[in-house]
């Protein structure tokens, strides 16, 4: 998300992830985690999200979508010594196989406040009634991203021009 | 009392050619869904490859994997079933034909499948009797027909599966129960057939001679219907081709 992938897609996959995983979805996620762990220390996120068919309609975003799930893992967490990647499948194989489910909402929230994968139970939208478990993201919205690497680049013609 | 073939042909309201008619846009639209998605769950209008294989689990719980059989997979795309096979029960011998009314499909299945004991045919029903066969999204959509219309196509299909199979068939519908479903992609709800299981029940059992075993609640807006051969009509029965 950010500079990995674009904003349009962020969204595109956010819609595709809580429509999956709602609560009129969440019987067959149950099922098809209890089948056969979709989400599991054996398989990558990139390899569960492929299995899900959560992916990116546009294909050339598709190895952007992998590549940004491989590098959840340089991410840090809410969990002492667990990257960002492992906690999200932790996330999900978890609440899949709690004794009473809940739907599981995926969100993004400013990196710059909080780098972390964090989970949590709560609302993700205002009018929600039913409690969800919320994954969080840490993400920088693309434009800032471009914003700072032209701040950069500036820089480093000036220091040439010295 | 009725012979088996009697039994089998009756209560189809549309004639032969109206069912033919059905085959052919039912090849048209599925050629055009594999070359629009390709060879991948959405060309096959199923949303992923975990609930596909979710549906292969059920299917194939009419088998008894603990001898070698032959099992027919009627309408069987570009061969998912097979991949399936090999992941789920690498040491089991199954001697597998897959067939389907689209040309593209079978080409993409053979260009995926090349062993002695997985081969495909074109066609809308199996050329040869097996012990068992299976059939998986096959009745969703309805392309456009009525559901009188539709309901002889899914009579004909039943049939030719029945004389098809030794042992039993499988087949999934979705279910009319519990609304929309993520089956069939973005396609407008009067394109899909919704029902449930009482519909086929007393169908399955008195015209084609099987017991029936409903599998539900496999977290799918589905059900899959398990129907064991009580008598062996196949042999009184020609094989269409």
């Amino acid at each position: 998300m950010g500079a990995m992938i674009k904003d349009s897609t962020t969204l595109e996959i956010l819609v595709q992830l809580n429509k999956r995983f709602d609560t009129e979805s969440l019987p067959e996620m149950i099922e098809l985690q209890k089948e056969f762990s979709v989400f599991s220390n054996k398989r990558s996120l990139r390899q569960a999200f492929a299995l899900l068919g959560i992916v990116p309609t546009d294909w050339s975003e598709r190895r952007r979508w992998y590549k940004f799930l491989d590098h959840l893992k340089t991410y840090p967490s809410d969990l002492p010594k667990v990257n960002g990647h492992d906690r999200v499948i932790k996330a999900f194989r978890d609440g899949l196989a709690a004794a009473a489910p809940i739907p599981i909402s995926i969100k993004c929230h400013s990196a710059a406040e909080d780098p972390r994968v964090t989970v949590a139970k709560g609302r993700p939208v205002v009018f929600t009634i039913e409690t969800h478990l919320i994954v969080s993201i840490p993400t920088t919205p693309g434009r800032e991203v471009r914003k700072q690497a032209a701040e950069v680049a500036k820089q480093r013609r000036a220091a040439k021009k010295k | 009392m009725k012979s088996g073939l009697e039994r089998i042909d009756m209560g189809n309201r549309f004639g032969s050619a109206g069912v033919q008619q059905v085959y052919s846009d039912v090849e048209a639209y599925y050629g055009a869904q594999v070359a629009k998605h390709g060879a991948t769950p959405r060309g096959v209008d199923w949303s992923c490859q975990a609930t596909q294989s979710l549906r292969f689990v059920q299917l194939l719980r009419i088998c008894d994997f603990a001898a070698p059989f032959a099992l027919n997979d009627v309408g069987c795309g570009y061969g998912a079933l097979c991949a399936f096979l090999d992941l789920r029960y690498p040491d089991s011998r199954v001697d597998y034909l897959g067939v389907d009314l689209s040309r593209a499909m079978i080409s993409r299945a053979r260009r995926r499948f090349r062993r002695a004991d997985r081969r495909f045919s074109i066609g809308k029903a199996s050329p040869r009797l097996a012990d068992y066969s299976v059939a998986s999204g096959v009745m969703n959509v309805n392309v456009g027909y009525s559901r009188a219309a539709w309901e002889d196509f899914i009579a004909a299909v039943l049939q030719d599966m029945r004389r098809t199979s030794r042992r039993g068939f499988s087949v999934n519908f979705m279910s009319d129960a519990n609304g929309a479903s993520e089956a069939s992609g973005n396609l407008p709800e009067t394109r899909l057939y919704r029902t449930n299981p009482e519909r086929w029940i007393p169908y399955c059992e008195d015209a084609l001679g099987c017991s029936v075993e409903t599998l539900e609640n496999y977290g799918m807006k589905e059900f899959t219907l398990l129907l064991r051969c009580r008598q062996n009509l196949a042999e009184d029965l020609p094989l269409r081709h």
